[in-house]
């Protein structure tokens, strides 16, 4: 395959490309800047707002819940099938839009930008890519790379851009008929400025952002940015950005907060209808990022958290149906503390069920997370420790007894309403000798 | 109107009458004891934020109180003399805006952790109203907007108290 790839990555160099666009597009998108000056995305003649996740999760809820849209960050998973469906075709069956992501290697990975094979290599498989899945009526658009200039610093890398910038030329060879988006960590002047300087064949900014993501429009306009942007993550402030407790663990914001958060922003993100395209809440499905629930909207068992209620509101103005348990009053002893080993404590997390479905609460501590990792890197699930949880009851009230051994631990607990709808919250806690 | 801790009117003429009331009290008598340090707007601020993340509620009042207390009429005239966001290298001439500022962003801040909702909009909205050209210095390496933050959090708060 290598001594392949490189004849094709070859042949896109010198222009000479190794198959042509499609004949029949299976979707036409464009962006179109009106009389006003403002941005709109066109989906087959009709503007089309993104009402998106990041995720590939309950397409079916996706869809119940207002949504249009989902983002890949790689292409492998668009195409990855159940029941001989590919993501891209269950989507678009339900009527959602896909922006494939067609991934692009990151430097704190070992990926190099002046190394000509490992570029040579990556320009065979974004256009492998493009070929695969350009005609699937599903798609919405390109997503190339996703915080390749790095999580952190300036992210001004010339070499990174003008590589993003050949990248984005080709896949427009390639697919005339899909605008191309690059997708960064947040923005800051000198990212921006080298964006547009060194690959201004993109059509539309990507932009992860967690705390401010509801300001990047104007950012982006001090910034001097004058295309379309999307916000394509959105949510919590990520644990980065938390309070800590005094032995550094972040402290997560309750179920409750993420609900305001993601309905605010979400509302706040879609009001700039004169640049911004839409958004993708981040994450649709779950994931070990500092704790098993910062950004998951789902339960790791599926059911939906009431981010998605939240969501669904600010997209649709209408509750779902079945919502999610409400949190109520707390009373964790432990919570942020320095507590003995070996210690019984009793706590309390009450939740309200908007249905009034009868409630079950599962509790269990576990070691805080030491594999912190950063860019969203894949993190070992904390060890869970047997035997703390005493007695519990299904009004929100358990005995827990702390692990005798000394270090950060963190007290979660999961509720569900039995009917597809539940709630995580958790407690840092530290024990002490 | 910007209500000041000697001066409550501002909070009690709304619904907060009673926490506001109680609170006024509470950094009435606790600020004899507090310690202004040099009483300046930075060095209230920034005693503020470290009580808030692990002093009681009342002594963050009376560091914020102190700051509205001494420097609120300079505030406004500084916001008054704005018509946008100063630039960065400008924004600490807005020093009293930049503090009294924060110092309501904060009140509001230590008012949500109490719970006590009506009081954190108060504040919120004081500051999201009239000093909306504060810039606070965040020690990662930019300034941020207190009232835009504020005015985020209000609309959390109002959506939060749908889910009740």
């Amino acid at each position: 395959m290598w001594p392949r790839a490189v004849v094709i990555a070859a042949a896109l160099a010198t222009g000479v490309c190794a198959c042509s666009p499609a004949a029949e597009p299976g979707s036409v998108v464009r962006v179109e800047q009106g009389a006003d000056g403002g941005w709109r995305l066109i989906r087959d003649g009709r503007p089309f707002v993104v009402h998106g996740v990041g995720g590939t999760a309950a397409l079916d809820m996706l869809a119940a819940c207002g949504g249009n849209a989902l983002r890949t960050w790689d292409a492998a998973s668009a195409l990855a099938e159940v029941d001989g469906r590919s993501l891209i075709e269950r989507a678009h069956d339900r009527g959602l839009a896909v922006t494939v992501g067609l991934w692009l290697g990151h430097e704190r990975h070992g990926f190099r930008y002046d190394d000509d094979a490992m570029l040579a290599r990556q320009r065979a498989t974004v256009a492998e890519d493009v070929r695969r899945l350009r005609d699937f009526p599903g798609l919405l658009c390109w997503g190339l790379g996703n915080e390749m200039e790095g999580p952190t610093g300036r992210g001004d890398s010339a070499a990174v851009w003008a590589e993003v910038g050949r990248l984005a030329k080709t896949v427009k060879s390639l697919d005339p008929h899909h605008p191309v988006m690059t997708v960064v960590a947040n923005v800051n002047p000198a990212k921006v400025r080298a964006i547009r300087d060194h690959a201004p064949a993109i059509d539309i900014l990507g932009v992860n952002a967690y705390s401010g993501a509801a300001g990047i429009g104007d950012a982006l306009r001090r910034m001097g940015w004058t295309k379309p942007y999307c916000i394509t993550e959105y949510g919590l402030p990520g644990p980065w950005e938390a309070e800590e407790t005094t032995w550094n663990a972040p402290l997560e914001p309750t179920s409750r907060r993420k609900a305001a958060t993601y309905n605010v922003t979400t509302t706040d993100i879609l009001s700039d209808t004169r640049q911004c395209l839409g958004a993708y809440a981040f994450l649709w499905g779950s994931k070990q990022e500092a704790t098993a629930s910062w950004f998951g909207m789902l339960l790791p068992t599926g059911e939906k958290t009431i981010t998605v209620d939240a969501v669904t509101q600010a997209w649709t103005g209408r509750w779902p149906a079945n919502r999610a348990p409400v949190l109520g009053t707390t009373d964790v002893p432990l919570a942020g503390r320095r507590v003995t080993g070996d210690t019984a404590f009793t706590v309390t997390a009450s939740y309200r069920d908007p249905e009034g479905d009868e409630l079950s609460y599962a509790w269990e501590v576990r070691r805080e997370n030491v594999d912190r990792k950063e860019g969203g890197d894949a993190e070992a699930e904390p060890e869970l420790i047997d035997e703390c949880v005493l007695e519990s009851d299904d009004k929100g009230m358990a005995r827990i007894c702390t692990p005798t051994e000394p270090g950060p631990y963190r007290l979660f607990v999961t509720v569900r309403d039995g009917h597809g709808s539940g709630c995580i919250d958790n407690w840092p806690f530290f024990v002490d000798r | 109107m910007i209500g000041s801790f000697s001066d409550c009117r501002g909070v009690c003429s709304r619904s907060a009458c009673v926490v506001a009331l109680a609170s006024c009290l509470l950094v009435a008598l606790t600020t004899c004891a507090q310690d202004f340090g040099d009483h300046t707007s930075a060095t209230l601020t920034g005693k503020a934020w470290k009580a808030l993340a692990d002093g009681p509620a009342e002594h963050v009042l009376a560091y914020t109180g102190k700051c509205r207390e001494l420097y609120l009429a300079e505030a406004v005239k500084q916001q008054k003399s704005l018509t946008d966001f100063a630039p960065t290298d400008k924004a600490h001439d807005a020093w009293a805006l930049n503090d009294v500022g924060t110092c309501l962003f904060i009140e509001g801040q230590v008012h949500e952790k109490a719970g006590q909702t009506a009081a954190a909009i108060e504040a919120y909205r004081t500051l999201a109203d009239e000093l909306k050209f504060s810039q606070c210095w965040d020690p990662k390496g930019w300034f941020w907007r207190p009232a835009e933050a504020a005015a985020g959090r209000i609309k959390q708060l109002e959506f939060d108290a749908k889910l009740d």
